[in-house]
């Protein structure tokens, strides 16, 4: 196969990848907003939603003009019809934020539910005298050593999206996603 | 057309009724890009048994919720269970819809999923090497969850998957396994696996 043509398939995949992570990260953001009843966050997935949209028109236009041939075109569809899901769990996902922005208090069954699941999300004060205080999220390393991911912090009433250089500070609420199993430990770093 | 099954009222708990749901719609949309990247049918076939379960989850939690609901202040907060519900429900068809793209034939290009086995970084597929230190041992005891942020969601063996394995389950060498999980966890899984890494970090 060609130089070229690799790259093409090479792009057509990242651009698959990127909205599959982003449906996947709204779903996570999406019961974050309940399990807080927080507008800030049930925001961010609308927004995010529209992001997605144009993501998928994106990958969509890039599936087309990728110049298969005929006999590959069902392998094609098949990439398309991909997108097509990924914009569909991204659609749940707003749906599931719309519940907290039309107001509605979610319900405690709810809350409990999430935060029994086996992909929980979960919310930590940072305190004081906690290691990640003044430490940028690259050097926390917060994956690394509780297998939980940061989707936001909240800070000052305010809610950020993390990025790699963002600073930690006390008093932040980290919101973060992963197996249950990793809460303790993510406790015991922000608030020993 | 496969005939639905009639549903009968059981008394189960609404938060018993969405922890499922939620449950399984989010194992189902991993099982469902893993049977459509790798093309494996009978993955794809377990997820479609799955959203089966989910509909019928759903309309559970639909009787549930009408019967908990005692006046309007009741049902204003129950609709959002509802909703989510649903939301839940349509993650389902959505990954439905991906493993009928596998059962369809249709498929997805071939340097596509070779492609995504690089980029992924929520999903990996390991083989078991046979010197792999994963041998022998069991997922409860391994407790990737907490040590690596990983949950191995299905694996290969004898021809069959076991889907969503249990603490007790024993990893065999020539394994086939399907875990989910943060980036830098799910590269060291497949180290792991592979038996390119022989320590288990605490």
């Amino acid at each position: 196969m060609s130089k070229k043509r690799r790259k093409k398939f090479e792009e057509l995949v990242e651009r698959f990848v990127e909205l599959k992570d982003t449906s996947e990260l709204m779903i996570d953001l999406a019961y974050s907003s309940l399990l807080l009843n927080s507008k800030e966050l049930a925001e961010d997935v609308q927004k995010l939603e529209q992001h997605v949209d144009k993501l998928h028109t994106d990958f969509e236009l890039l599936v087309l003009s990728s110049g298969f041939e005929p006999k590959e075109g069902k392998d094609f569809l098949g990439l398309i019809r991909l997108g097509v899901v990924t914009e569909k769990i991204a659609d749940a996902a707003a749906e599931i934020s719309e519940v907290v922005l039309r107001g509605i208090k979610p319900h405690p069954v709810l809350k409990l539910a999430i935060e029994e699941a086996e992909e929980t999300v979960t919310y930590v004060q940072v305190a004081e005298n906690s290691v990640l205080v003044n430490n940028t999220l690259r050097k926390a390393r917060i994956p690394e050593e509780t297998g939980m991911w940061v989707l936001a912090i909240r800070r000052g009433g305010k809610c950020i999206r993390p990025k790699p250089h963002t600073k930690i500070a006390a008093g932040d609420v980290l919101i973060a996603s992963g197996y249950a199993e990793g809460e303790e430990d993510l406790k015991k770093l922000a608030s020993p | 057309m496969p005939r639905l099954e009639k549903i009968k009222y059981e008394p189960i708990s609404v938060r018993e009724l969405f922890l499922e749901m939620k449950n399984l719609s989010e194992l189902m949309i991993d099982l469902a890009y893993s049977a459509a990247l790798f093309n494996d049918k009978e993955l794809a076939e377990d997820v479609l048994e799955f959203e089966n379960r989910v509909d019928i989850l759903t309309y559970l939690l639909g009787m549930e919720i009408m019967i908990a609901a005692r006046d309007a202040e009741d049902a204003e907060a129950l609709v959002g269970v509802s909703k989510v519900a649903s939301a839940a429900d349509k993650i389902s068809d959505a990954a439905a819809d991906i493993a009928a793209i596998v059962l369809q034939n249709i498929g997805v290009h071939p340097i596509v999923s070779a492609v995504f086995e690089k980029v992924a970084e929520r999903l990996t597929r390991a083989r078991v090497n046979e010197d792999s230190i994963l041998i022998g041992k069991q997922l409860g005891e391994l407790d990737l969850a907490a040590r690596m942020g990983v949950d191995v969601i299905a694996i290969r063996r004898n021809q069959q998957w076991i889907i969503d394995p249990k603490g007790g389950e024993q990893i065999e060498s020539g394994d086939v396994i399907i875990a989910r999980g943060a980036p830098h966890g799910s590269k060291g899984f497949k180290a792991l696996a592979e038996g390119k890494l022989r320590k288990l970090e605490d």
